[in-house]
């Protein structure tokens, strides 16, 4: 009996060892918001576009929310510290942003923006290889689900009809940064809520 | 029969080991979140925090950003080695019920 008591809490000791290490892993996901704000300013920016057919709508809603997500983010890490892995998801993040401001700023001003197939196609490819890439790091299996799913947009654009392309692009938006967001910022509540105080 | 090896009582007290875990993951971290990441009272890990610092597995750096008190802490080799240690131990001792 008192072995057994004893072996549990050696174990205990382990799952501790465990949980904490994974806290590294656990701040990713306190990215969820992001997701969520970049895919209302892709459906704000298709709707401005679609309705006011300007070319300014991508350029300065992705201005808009590169603004909004520096300082909510500068806000909320506050004092998060720095991981080796959080650099390398961050980086990655921060390197696909400025591609995507550098790409759509000028294609948006010098008027080339006319393509929707492949203006589609080149966003879906850029987001699957960021996802991608996020989800081999942290062999996270749905993020890895998203980039499939910005891969197959990738592709179906390429060969579908201008209806076709709008309802996929949406549907990707929808799945794989408004679900995907929601679903981060849930996952990250309830660890919150289950982690207990630690005694001495 | 091998001889059962011995548990590091540094190590081996719970806040401090979930200290030394979370500081394992990344490169240094604030006092303030280690607190968060705990949920320990501000005495019980500043008391817990200093006897690793005493052991010479933590190392802490403090500074002022923007005029605020700022207490940094991060792992040192000594520290890591004696955690690595702790977890093979840890091992070694449970053997089989590992598993179970």
């Amino acid at each position: 009996m008192q072995d057994h008591t004893a072996d549990q809490e050696l174990k205990d000791r382990l799952d501790l060892i465990e949980s904490m290490i994974a806290e590294g892993r656990r701040n990713i996901e306190s990215w969820g918001w992001t997701f969520v704000v970049w895919g209302l300013t892709y459906y704000i920016a298709i709707g401005w576009s679609a309705l006011g057919h300007s070319a300014w709508a991508w350029p300065v809603t992705i201005m808009i929310a590169v603004i909004v997500t520096v300082v909510v983010a500068t806000l909320k890490s506050d004092n998060h510290p720095v991981t080796t892995l959080g650099r390398a998801i961050g980086s990655i993040w921060m390197a696909l942003g400025i591609s995507m401001v550098v790409l759509f700023l000028s294609l948006g001003l010098s008027g080339r923006l006319t393509d929707q197939h492949l203006f589609v196609a080149v966003i879906s490819a850029i987001l699957g290889m960021a996802n991608g890439a996020s989800a081999l790091i942290l062999r996270w299996k749905v993020q890895f689900a998203c980039a499939v799913v910005w891969w197959a947009a990738t592709v179906g654009t390429c060969f579908a009809t201008d209806a076709q392309t709008t309802i996929m692009f949406l549907v990707a938006i929808f799945l794989c940064q408004i679900v995907f967001g929601i679903y981060g910022m849930i996952a990250e509540s309830n660890q919150r809520k289950r982690r207990g105080p630690i005694h001495a | 029969m091998p001889d059962s090896p011995e548990l590091n009582p540094v190590v081996h007290g719970r806040l401090r080991l979930a200290l030394l875990s979370l500081l394992s993951g990344v490169e240094e971290a604030e006092f303030t979140w280690l607190r968060a990441k705990t949920a320990a009272t501000d005495g019980n890990l500043g008391a817990q925090l200093l006897k690793l610092e005493e052991a010479g597995y933590v190392a802490v750096e403090k500074k002022f950003v923007s005029r605020k008190p700022q207490t940094l802490y991060r792992i040192s080799e000594t520290g890591r080695q004696a955690l690595t240690e702790y977890v093979q131990a840890l091992k070694q001792l449970l053997g089989p019920a590992i598993d179970t």
